[in-house]
């Protein structure tokens, strides 16, 4: 049973330049999903619709079956997904906490320990913590949301190596216990390796690999 | 986490920013609050001139076409007025008026003598046309004390009382008249007055002397042309003397109304009185001394009502610059707050909570230096606009602060939507893709 699917989704830049073309895919929980592709050929597009930011130009994304528009997107966005970026997007004036309380009322330490921050630096700026760190507490603020679904933008693209693979494994618990259907877009083979399922886009079109 | 706690950390935790909103908003909030203050103040001025000076209307006879075909006398032809008097049953009706306070008469030259017991200031011409020398002009008045001169601050009372509707035989004179003959209050002074056909001696009492007349003569050319030989006499002796000679009745009436603004209305009701109709009598309103003091503090508040206006779209412009420049640095924030479902009205909300936690306390704190404001703005734009002709009475008052902070909600909802603009108009994915 899926989560989240599309349904013949179209996307185009200003009506002429297509990026996605009649595109059908199913998303289902507990599974980790890697979306491959070449630079500007529409991955973080098909984030963005998957995620709500946008609308697609023709066709539809459904949750549990439900057009996400019925809604409105920031229902959505709210409520059924959550992101996580490359450049981790913490508000700045903000604690490692008080980003993670952004999206849940529940207490934020016990999250931020399991992904491995220190109480202390569960309470610094977040500008003070390591790039590592701080997409561990982009990744504390995705769980702490009620969302299924988990849309990761090149997760550990500003990462090195050693910290990627922990990422990766965070990640990987998210979909695998804690059933969460984590979608993946990355450049990184090594991070394909660990999905359940990957995609390919190409000239505007899904592939199964 | 709510709108108001993520406004509260935003403004505890980027303080550099805080202080420059906090110093913004003061420095307006100063300028409005001495603005309402020095607005208000002059409002309530006007009042009180409204209230002391009053309205006039002025009944006088109406000579045109009413002089008669004159009289040939050892001086020339002479013309009498024939037209009708103002009776003393058109001054009970008027009297009896809604709105009409008080009046007066006042007959500039209504009474004409030459001093037998005492010398009037001499003129060039050096005339001896009575026995008793020339004749000087005499003000017939029920109350001196409204009487133009006295009201408008030419001449002031320096000595004795002024005349009342209750006085006989009383007079008023200059102080350099009195100093001329060293005459004081109490004294008698005997006019000798005449007409075509008879001749009187009259003694009046000095009930007053009056100061305002100094360095006013000129080279004048007649006694009565120097406004220092120039006095005031009681209207009731005046008609007894010429009692029989003359009709009875007054020349010239001076109505006093309550409220000038009401003027017209009450002009309105004096004309249609039964005892006017057909009467060969004129009607006119005179507001000069209500306009002369008032009109300053009107431009006064049109000029502040400006100046408030001015700071108005001045702070919002200012206030927009800010907020906008904030907000573009703000992008990442606003990206991220929008992927996590918070809405764009959210967002604004939270910008304009985070503007009204600075605004509450700049306003709170601009009212000790307000009051200092106001006080040195007042005094300086009062002197300006009015010539000192008013005197203001400017204070903060915490009923001010009700408008300053509706009007302050009002400027930074403004200014929040302008700042806000353009990242409304955005889609959430093309903030992120800029933002990326």
């Amino acid at each position: 049973m899926s989560i989240i699917k599309t349904d013949h989704m179209k996307y185009s830049y200003d009506g002429s330049r297509t990026v996605l073309k009649n595109i059908s895919v199913e998303f289902e929980m507990g599974k980790i999903y890697a979306i491959l592709g070449p630079s500007g050929c529409g991955k973080t597009t098909l984030l963005s619709l998957l995620g709500g930011l946008d609308s697609p130009s023709d066709g539809q994304v459904l949750f549990q079956g439900e057009d996400i528009e019925k809604r409105g997107l920031a229902y959505h966005r709210k409520n059924n997904v959550a992101f996580i970026f490359q450049n981790y997007n913490l508000i700045d004036y903000m604690t490692a906490a008080e980003n993670v309380t952004l999206t849940s009322k529940l207490p934020p330490l016990p999250l931020l320990e399991r992904l491995g921050l220190t109480k202390e630096e569960a309470k610094r700026n977040v500008l003070k913590l390591s790039g590592g760190q701080q997409q561990r507490v982009a990744i504390a603020r995705a769980l702490a949301s009620s969302a299924s679904v988990i849309l990761a933008d090149e997760p550990t693209g500003n990462l090195d190596e050693d910290t990627a693979v922990e990422i990766t494994n965070i990640l990987k618990e998210c979909a695998h216990q804690m059933n969460k259907c984590v979608i993946i877009v990355t450049h990184s083979n090594e991070l394909a390796k660990q999905a359940d399922v990957v995609l390919r886009l190409k000239k505007g079109e899904l592939q199964q690999l | 986490m709510s709108v108001i706690k993520r406004a509260g950390l935003y403004c505890f935790r980027q303080r550099f920013k805080t202080v420059i909103l906090f110093l913004v908003l003061t420095l307006m909030a100063v300028f409005m609050l001495t603005g309402i203050a020095v607005r208000d103040a002059a409002k309530g001025a006007a009042a009180d001139v409204q209230t002391a000076i009053g309205g006039k209307i002025m009944l006088d006879l109406d000579t045109e076409g009413n002089m008669g075909s004159g009289q040939e006398t050892q001086w020339g032809t002479a013309y009498a007025y024939n037209g009708d008097l103002i009776t003393q049953e058109i001054v009970d009706a008027i009297g009896k008026v809604e709105g009409v306070v008080d009046y007066n008469t006042e007959e500039t030259g209504g009474y004409y003598g030459a001093g037998v017991n005492f010398k009037y200031l001499p003129a060039a011409l050096g005339l001896s046309y009575t026995k008793y020398g020339e004749a000087s002009a005499y003000t017939v008045t029920l109350s001196s004390e409204k009487c133009r001169a006295f009201q408008n601050g030419s001449y002031q009372l320096v000595k004795g009382r002024h005349i009342t509707p209750d006085d006989k035989y009383a007079c008023l004179i200059s102080k350099e008249l009195a100093d001329y003959n060293k005459l004081s209050v109490g004294d008698k002074i005997k006019l000798y007055s005449f007409t075509f056909d008879s001749e009187f001696i009259d003694e009046f009492e000095i009930v007053g002397i009056f100061d305002g007349t100094e360095g006013t003569s000129g080279n004048a050319l007649t006694v009565d042309e120097i406004p220092a030989n120039c006095g005031y006499v009681d209207a009731a002796s005046v008609q007894e003397i010429f009692k029989g000679i003359d009709e009875d009745g007054y020349q010239q009436l001076t109505i006093f109304v309550e409220d000038p603004v009401d003027i017209r209305n009450v002009y309105d009701r004096i004309s249609a009185l039964p005892e006017l109709k057909g009467k060969t009598l004129k009607l006119t309103m005179d507001t000069d001394e209500y306009d002369e003091v008032s009109a300053p503090l009107e431009s006064l508040q049109k000029m502040v009502n400006t100046i408030i206006v001015l700071i108005s779209v001045v702070s919002v412009v200012i206030l927009t610059l800010l907020l906008t420049i904030w907000i573009r640095g703000r992008k990442k924030e606003i990206g991220m707050l929008l992927s996590i479902g918070k809405s764009k009205v959210n967002i604004m909300l939270q910008v304009f909570t985070e503007t009204f936690i600075v605004t509450v306390i700049s306003f709170a704190a601009s009212i000790p230096f307000s009051f200092l404001a106001a006080e040195k703005a007042g005094t300086l734009l009062i002197l300006r606009a009015t010539k000192g002709t008013a005197n203001l009475n400017v204070k903060i008052d915490t009923s001010y602060l009700l408008p300053l902070y509706t009007i302050g909600i009002l400027l930074i909802t403004a200014a929040v939507i302008a700042s806000s603009w353009t990242i409304v108009r955005a889609k959430p994915k093309d903030i992120l893709t800029k933002m990326n």
